[in-house]
């Protein structure tokens, strides 16, 4: 059984008051958090106002939902009325937005006891949570290893028990790579299945609110809770329910690995998708294998555009209306310059300036459009995939955790942290849904993971796909933080 | 050396829909500032716009209403710039495929003015700058606007003006704008270049920014004609620059600032989708459209032999053609409402906005019902100024102002007693005429029409007269 | 080839200061992300549609008011503010 099912049972039994168990996660913030780093902001008043409001329903005999009175986190650039929203940055210090994403609307409605917000890089640039203003938060399996990037305090939360699932964003992998870093679930779902008004934005075609969750029945469950139409945004469209078809059986289902998927990858992780595949053919499911050619030139399409999107979307930030506004300056065309400059990280800055010089004048065609022409040539190539099987199979990440320091090491440059992005940024950039699971760990112990990809609008597939696997290999390992339920 | 000037327009005119393009805020002028907002139109992180339908209705018409061809599927983009007016530091705009293009205005001297395209635009905030700090208010942000951009079709300021009076007229008839210049519902951008007379390349151009009166922009290109033929003429050359025109000093100035750099940057708009317009939809459209001022201008004046001057000032505003229209059904001669609407009603509506919201007492049904009357001869011609006053005065319908004997004018008998009465009272004039004075009947006349108090028709008494005086 | 002035142009349009001593190291280190940018260009395609990701068209809102937030709302997170509006001060 799940972990929110778990929980669902423990209170509707009344073997602990919601109360109580919001407690228990407070207590565990209070005393872990100073090493996982996982949380920015924390909100215990929210948290046990909610938890209040569900006891007082069970008092009265009330049936509650699967999701009510389950502890769970926010993303930090996921908009909360009257609480702290930071993108992990300076200059979104003391920002309270006025209004509510509407995934954390949805939430509510299903009564949910939010805890707090999490930490991630830096306006989700960045693939190891190490960006963020507020230092990065810790892989609750190793504190030598970040969490990843950039959902990288979700992950924490959720694999250090300081939350029992959590939303994070995904624009190139920001689910994905922290939960396999993490050893836990993370769902990116189709692009429109999941609103992302109040999501504070990053690269406006490729960001996609999903659940981070222990096992693949909360992902479920979160997910149909959240892939709900939006009249607030015009790409929104939700998603047939995936949990009815989560534990039907999967023999005769097709999975293909695109060789392109494996090139590149350390051994050991390689080894280890591969031995899923293997396991899933006993299971009944059947592997083709075929080649992705335009997955090659996937990763600089997915930066140009990324890139792009994200100069302009990055352009409000002038100490006007909400954040950071410097403290000295002459002129308002000096102020702005000042605040962003003191008020930006580094990646940021190099990525609004690297988004600014490809739609420029003299690089527009070169870079920008260029790059949107390929998109049309990958969304096709993953459209002539999906003829030959129903998912496609591969890593996760090429490697596991990154040991803490990895932005800043002398060795690394920024390009080799971008190349490492290179398994989860096709899905972001044909729009797909893909979900992230643990399929094995390396020498150190570290989580390895795997993504399932499905067609558009098919994360039922996948998660039922995702659900036998787990089901029958088990490769989930606890950490020795937090809550023990 | 002769030059010719050459001018192009870009007018930005705010549609009066209820709401503002991206989002459910309304778009009424004024208001406290910043009472007029939501975290959609100050551009909060994570909010996203959602299209306005009409705004895209709006623009179709305006395209309709103009010549344009419609596009069949259109996008939006952003244009990026930063300034504090600008709550996302980037306007959502049309670039590469904008709703309406290739369309043209007629004007009275013949030529055709083509307009290059008409696309749909987000309005900025309004900066108050004071002893050098800045005051923003976001009512305005997110106002919807159209764009409309010409060729450089305009060789004369008389062109400009009535281009921009054209432009007025067609947005008000459609119902699109109000086009109110000095509340800066429509503003206008006017890039001027001159060259020899005859010669058919064109000179640099300079733009003269935001505009925002008929006025101005004829002072403006008057200056800035001048100035350029002197500058080529003292062996200079003419600077491609942005200025802005300066009412007090008459004069325009550059506008740049090193600190903009001029790159917009345009790129799709992730946030909203494709319009799609399907023919049937324009064609909807195009049905409901009004009849515009150039068809009624061209009715009045062939089939209702009304003078060009006079249809003129009926069609200058919907509001008094679509008055006359209804002033006129089943009339035989449409004439006769004009000239009391030209003579006597236009006289108690002194300003523009007057004529426009052309707010009278009496209706049009009224009006009709009176014409009628006196086209029947029921209503003496010398009653009727009188009588319209009354009724303007009022409200009241003809029928109050005249008895049931007026309406059925004086009998015979009547007649020919008021104008024995006249005979008997007055021998001295008899007399007179008798002995071949024809205009001492005049004052015989004057008689009866007094004891008629004005019902009697004057032709009608003459003749009386003459055959009782014999 | 990324130059000096591009950085300058790019950091001016996107309202960033960059300093003077950071200028050559920055400039190199957008050359290499601009390289490797680059090797789209190598790609031959022959599809080129791309419009929206899931080829959505036409969602439209209906012109309704509703009602706006008070303007200590629209306010409550201004750095700065004076009568009801955002305000810049010229410096400080």
């Amino acid at each position: 059984m799940g972990q929110i099912k778990r929980i669902h049972d423990m209170l509707l039994s009344g073997q602990i008051t919601c109360t109580a168990l919001t407690q228990q996660y407070l207590d565990e913030i209070e005393n872990s958090n100073k090493e996982l780093n996982a949380y920015i902001t924390v909100t215990p008043e929210v948290a046990l106002a909610q938890a209040k409001a569900v006891d007082e329903k069970l008092a009265r005999g009330e049936e509650i939902g699967l999701l009510e009175g389950v502890p769970m986190t926010l993303k930090d650039n996921i908009s909360t009325k009257g609480i702290a929203t930071t993108c992990a940055s300076k200059i979104l210090t003391g920002y309270k937005p006025i209004y509510d994403a509407t995934v954390y609307e949805l939430l509510q409605k299903e009564g949910v006891v939010m805890l707090g917000k999490t930490n991630m890089d830096e306006f989700a640039m960045g693939s190891s949570c190490e960006t963020s203003y507020y230092g990065g938060a810790k892989n609750p399996h190793s504190l030598d290893h970040v969490a990843g990037g950039s959902s990288g305090g979700v992950a924490s939360a959720v694999g250090g028990n300081l939350a029992v699932y959590g939303l994070g964003s995904d624009t190139g992998g920001s689910i994905r790579q922290p939960a396999s870093f993490c050893g836990i679930v993370g769902l990116k779902p189709t692009y429109g299945a999941v609103s992302r008004y109040g999501l504070i934005a990053y690269a406006s075609s490729f960001d996609q609110i999903g659940p981070i969750t222990h096992d693949v029945e909360d992902a479920a469950i979160v997910f149909d809770a959240i892939a709900k139409y939006d009249d607030r945004d015009s790409t929104s469209q939700g998603s047939a329910a995936t949990l009815p078809t989560l534990y039907d059986d999967i023999k005769g289902k097709k999975i293909g690995i695109a060789n392109q998927y494996l090139s590149g990858v350390r051994e050991d992780v390689k080894a280890a998708v591969l031995e899923a595949a293997k396991s899933y053919e006993e299971m009944g499911a059947e592997i083709i294998y075929f080649d992705l050619p335009e997955l090659d030139f996937a990763l600089p399409c997915y930066y140009i555009l990324a890139m792009a999107e994200a100069s302009s979307n990055l352009g409000r930030y002038d100490g006007i209306r909400y954040g950071y506004k410097a403290e000295h300056y002459n002129g308002t065309h000096d102020m702005i310059c000042r605040t962003r400059s003191e008020g930006f990280g580094k990646e940021v800055q190099r990525r609004i300036l690297m988004g600014t010089y490809v739609l420029s004048a003299g690089y527009y065609d070169a870079y920008y459009k260029k790059a949107v022409n390929l998109r049309g040539a990958i969304v096709e190539a993953f459209d002539r995939a999906f003829e030959k099987c129903d998912v496609i199979l591969a890593p996760t990440a090429p490697v596991t955790a990154f040991k803490n320091g990895y932005l800043f090491g002398e060795e690394t440059d920024q390009l080799e942290q971008y190349l490492s992005d290179i398994c989860t940024v096709p899905v972001n950039t044909a729009g797909l849904p893909a979900v992230s699971i643990p399929c094995g760990e390396d020498s150190e112990g570290l989580p390895i993971g795997m993504q399932l990809i499905g067609k558009k609008f098919d994360e039922k597939t996948i998660l039922n796909l995702a659900y036998q696997y787990e089901q029958k290999e088990d490769k989930f390992k606890e950490t020795k933080w937090g809550v023990k339920l | 050396m002769k030059y010719e000037l050459v001018a192009g327009f870009e007018t930005h005119v705010e549609l009066s829909t209820n709401t503002k393009i991206f989002c459910s805020c309304t778009t009424a002028f004024g208001g406290e500032p910043n009472t007029h907002c939501c975290p959609v139109c100050i551009g909060l992180p994570g909010t996203l716009p959602k299209l306005n339908e009409k705004v895209v209705e709006y623009a179709i018409m305006a395209g309709l209403a103009t010549n344009c061809e419609i596009a069949e599927i259109a996008k939006m983009d952003r244009k990026n710039y930063c300034y504090p007016d600008l709550p996302k530091a980037y306007q959502i705009s049309q670039y590469d495929k904008p709703l309406c293009e290739h369309g043209y205005i007629q004007l009275s001297n013949g030529r055709r003015i083509r307009i290059l395209r008409i696309h749909i635009e987000e309005d900025a905030g309004k900066l108050i700058h004071n002893h050098g700090d800045t005051y923003v208010d976001y009512n305005r942000g997110g106002v919807p606007l159209i764009e409309i951009v010409t060729e450089p079709d305009f060789r004369s300021i008389d062109e400009a003006k009535e281009y921009v009076e054209r432009l007025q007229q067609i947005m008000r008839y459609i119902g699109v704008s109000d086009c109110r210049m000095q509340e800066g519902s429509m503003r206008c951008d006017v890039n001027i270049s001159v060259r020899p007379e005859g010669s058919e390349k064109l000179g640099t151009r300079t733009e003269i920014k935001n505009m925002n009166s008929i006025t101005n922009i004829a002072k403006a290109m008057e200056y800035e004609y001048e100035r350029q033929c002197d500058l080529i003429e003292s062996g200079g050359a003419v600077v491609q620059e942005t200025l802005r025109y300066d009412d007090a000093t008459g004069t325009t100035s550059s506008m740049r600032s090193k600190e903009d750099a001029h790159d917009y940057r345009y790129f799709r708009e992730p946030d909203l989708v494709t319009i799609n317009v399907p023919r049937e939809r324009v064609r909807e459209i195009e049905a409901r459209l009004p009849e515009l001022p150039e068809q009624k201008y061209q009715r009045y004046t062939e089939e209702y032999e009304i003078p060009e001057k006079d249809a003129a000032l009926l069609t200058k505003y919907r509001s008094i053609s679509e008055y006359f229209d209804k002033a006129i059904e089943g009339l035989k001669s449409p004439k006769t409402a004009s000239n009391f609407i030209i003579g006597q009603i236009f006289r108690r509506l002194e300003t523009e906005a007057d004529k426009e919201a052309f707010d009278v007492k009496t209706t049009a049904e009224q009006l009709n019902e009176m014409c009628k009357l006196l086209e029947g001869g029921k209503l003496k011609n010398n009653l009727a100024k009188k009588t319209l006053e009354q009724m303007l005065d009022t409200g009241k319908p003809v029928t109050e102002f005249i008895s049931e004997s007026d309406m059925a004018g004086l009998d015979d008998a009547t007649l020919t007693e008021y104008c024995q009465n006249a005979i008997n009272a007055m021998p001295a004039a008899v007399a007179d005429y008798k002995n071949g004075k024809e205009k001492a009947l005049m004052a015989v006349l004057g008689n009866v029409m007094k004891q008629s108090r004005g019902r009697a028709d004057a032709g009608a008494v003459t003749k009386k007269l003459k055959e009782l005086i014999g | 080839m990324v130059t000096r002035e591009d950085i300058e142009n790019i950091a001016l349009l996107s309202k960033l200061f960059v300093d003077e001593k950071d200028l050559d190291s920055l400039t190199e280190e957008m050359q290499k992300i601009v390289s490797f940018a680059d090797t789209i260009n190598n790609v031959e395609v022959k599809t080129g549609e791309f419009d929206n990701i899931n080829n959505l068209s036409n969602a439209f809102r209906a012109d309704e008011v509703k009602p706006s937030l008070p303007s200590t709302e629209i306010l409550k997170n201004a750095p700065e503010q004076a009568e009801d509006h955002f305000l810049v001060r010229k410096r400080a």
